[in-house]
């Protein structure tokens, strides 16, 4: 007894703290359990299962059969290999833009409160909005691209856009990285704001202009929000499927590893092979989730 | 040391960045009140020649069933699917406001067996994809008759943002000042009354940020909606939207009327908080 911190009294009100604590907590792990933790391991199932009887085969465990397939299907790859455009474009665009805008708003100037509300209005939006909003820019026949470059003479006839391979998966990322951005900039722009006066006034002593203070000082200082913004862009590009689908549908030469999902599990109806392919992207996503949480460790240490 | 030129500089990106977020609004918003003859004359015409209402008039009233270059639209489909986004979002954030508050509150100030591996759990289904979890949700729900209902689509969009909510949240109660809720402790308060009347008015701001996250996550769903809703029973204004992209020609006006009409609550919201989205935005992440 003597140990007790204030006798019977306490040991009560310690009870009621392990009651309440699980009573507030239930509700949010029974609706997760249920609707994400549940369906994933069905998911999980359905992937080392066959396709069955629609598919001309019996239904039964198969291994690993859907994963080797989908790995060595063409469609599949291109769509892999598209995917990794995305990411690669949209984040480096991300990165690039993202700082210049940060370090554009960083100071403080009259109308920059309204800037920064202007700033985050395309992130506001949803992604399927935004697609419609570029689409008439793309248009092959009369789009706003075409216009300009016909009336300047970079082009001599209408270019259809959206057809061409690495042409149409540009413009596709932009249109992404156009509500992508705004997150990206107020994350670098709250790193810079963290990084204090005095270094910046330490580094001018020292006689550094202004771009050696951005690239020794504020770069490697900037270092763990530039972190944040790489594995937000990332999970982001990785897993791109509205701005695809509004601006060029199903269509092949665009098709990003989700398109391809949809395409297969909705399309074709193969639940096994789409789970499948899900499944390897949900990999792809925690090894580079998991990558980049390391980064940060070293980048914050 | 500001130089001349900097300051040009300096005003040229900021111009750069108002017209790369503006622009494609503003576009959209000529676009919706051309007529479909300046649109699809080449060269485009992009500045309308007579502003009309008339594809306001056709995505709100019906093209008659007649196809408007490429565009069908029915009376009183966009409305409902306005309508229904609205009340997805609405019912959306409010359960789930209550829910992560209720689990941000425990986690971050009761100490109870297993909290920590129990918050672990909670926070580590933020990094699975919803892509993952999408098609076999299409079956749990077609089992419990939940396909195409707003019912359905409300509870799975709960449980994927409930998370995120939580560890919004979860973040805000560490950084609040405990002693409020001592002082109401000592004074003979329970904890569950020590909860609701000090310590959920002290989050209160934390909690609007939060809301307008969830509003605007909500109204922008579209692949989760896509999957799981068929009729206008349920099928929010992303999923319409894309209906009125035509296969082989578009109506563009009408498209874009629809663009503009679904980016006004969003943009409202964006507008009226921005500086809350903002700091938690960049706060928390």
């Amino acid at each position: 007894m003597r140990f007790r911190r204030s006798g019977g009294g306490g040991d009560r009100a310690a009870r009621e703290t392990q009651i309440l604590g699980w009573i507030l907590v239930a509700p949010a792990m029974l609706l997760v359990a249920a609707l994400v933790l549940y369906p994933l391991t069905q998911g999980f199932k359905q992937s080392i299962r066959s396709g069955g009887f629609l598919f001309g085969e019996l239904p039964g465990y198969v291994g690993s059969r859907n994963y080797r397939d989908v790995l060595s299907d063409q469609t599949s790859r291109d769509a892999m290999r598209h995917t990794v455009e995305y990411v690669l474009l949209a984040v480096s665009l991300e990165l690039v833009l993202g700082i210049a805008v940060a370090v554009t708003l960083h100071r403080v100037f009259r109308g920059r409160g309204i800037v920064l509300a202007i700033l985050i209005l395309p992130w506001a939006l949803p992604s399927v909005v935004s697609g419609v909003l570029w689409r008439r820019v793309f248009d092959p026949d009369n789009g706003l691209l075409n216009s300009v470059l016909l009336n300047l003479h970079v082009i001599s006839e209408p270019h259809v856009w959206l057809a061409s391979g690495r042409g149409a998966i540009v413009y596709i990322t932009l249109v992404h990285v156009w509500g992508v951005l705004p997150l990206v900039s107020l994350v670098l722009l709250a790193g810079l704001q963290s990084i204090p006066d005095e270094v910046y006034s330490a580094s001018a002593v020292d006689g550094a202009g202004p771009w050696r203070q951005f690239r020794y000082v504020t770069l490697p200082l900037l270092r763990p929000s530039i972190a944040i913004a790489l594995t937000v862009g990332t999970l982001l590009a990785i897993s791109i499927f509205d701005e695809i689908y509004v601006l060029n549908g199903t269509a092949l030469n665009t098709r990003s590893i989700l398109i391809q999902v949809y395409n297969t599990t909705f399309v074709t109806a193969d639940f096994a092979h789409g789970t499948a392919l899900a499944f390897l992207l949900a990999a792809a996503t925690a090894i580079l989730g998991g990558g980049y949480a390391l980064l940060l460790r070293r980048a914050t240490v | 040391m500001t130089t001349l030129s900097g300051r040009l500089l300096k005003t040229v990106a900021v111009l750069a960045i108002v017209v790369w977020s503006l622009g494609p609004i503003v576009l959209g918003v000529l676009t919706s009140i051309s007529t479909q003859r300046d649109v699809a004359s080449v060269p485009s015409h992009w500045l309308p020649h007579d502003a009309t209402t008339t594809a306001y008039h056709e995505l709100l009233q019906g093209t008659r069933g007649a196809a408007a270059g490429g565009t069908v639209t029915e009376a009183g489909t966009f409305t409902r699917s306005m309508w229904n986004s609205t009340q997805l979002a609405l019912e959306t954030t409010a359960i789930t406001l209550i829910v992560s508050t209720m689990a941000a509150y425990a986690f971050g100030r009761l100490r109870f067996r297993f909290g920590g591996p129990v918050l672990a759990v909670l926070v580590g289904t933020m990094v699975i994809p919803i892509f993952v979890i999408v098609i076999s949700l299409f079956q749990v729900l077609a089992d419990a008759h939940l396909i195409d209902t707003k019912r359905g689509l409300i509870l799975v969009f709960v449980s994927t943002l409930t998370p995120l909510a939580t560890w919004l949240l979860y973040t805000q109660v560490k950084e609040m000042p405990p002693e409020p809720e001592e002082a109401a402790l000592i004074d003979g308060c329970r904890r569950w009354q020590a909860f609701v009347r000090v310590v959920v008015p002290q989050m209160s701001s934390g909690i609007a940020a939060v809301a307008a996250i969830l509003v605007l996550s909500v109204w922008g769903e579209f692949l989760i909606p896509l999957l799981l809703t068929s009729t206008m029973n349920a099928k929010p204004v992303t999923v319409q939207i894309t209906e009125y992209v035509g296969k082989y020609t578009t109506n563009y006006p009408i498209l874009a009327a629809a663009g503009v009409l679904a980016l006004i609550p969003p943009a409202i919201v964006a507008l009226l908080l921005n500086k809350r989205i903002a700091g938690m935005l960049a706060g928390s992440s």
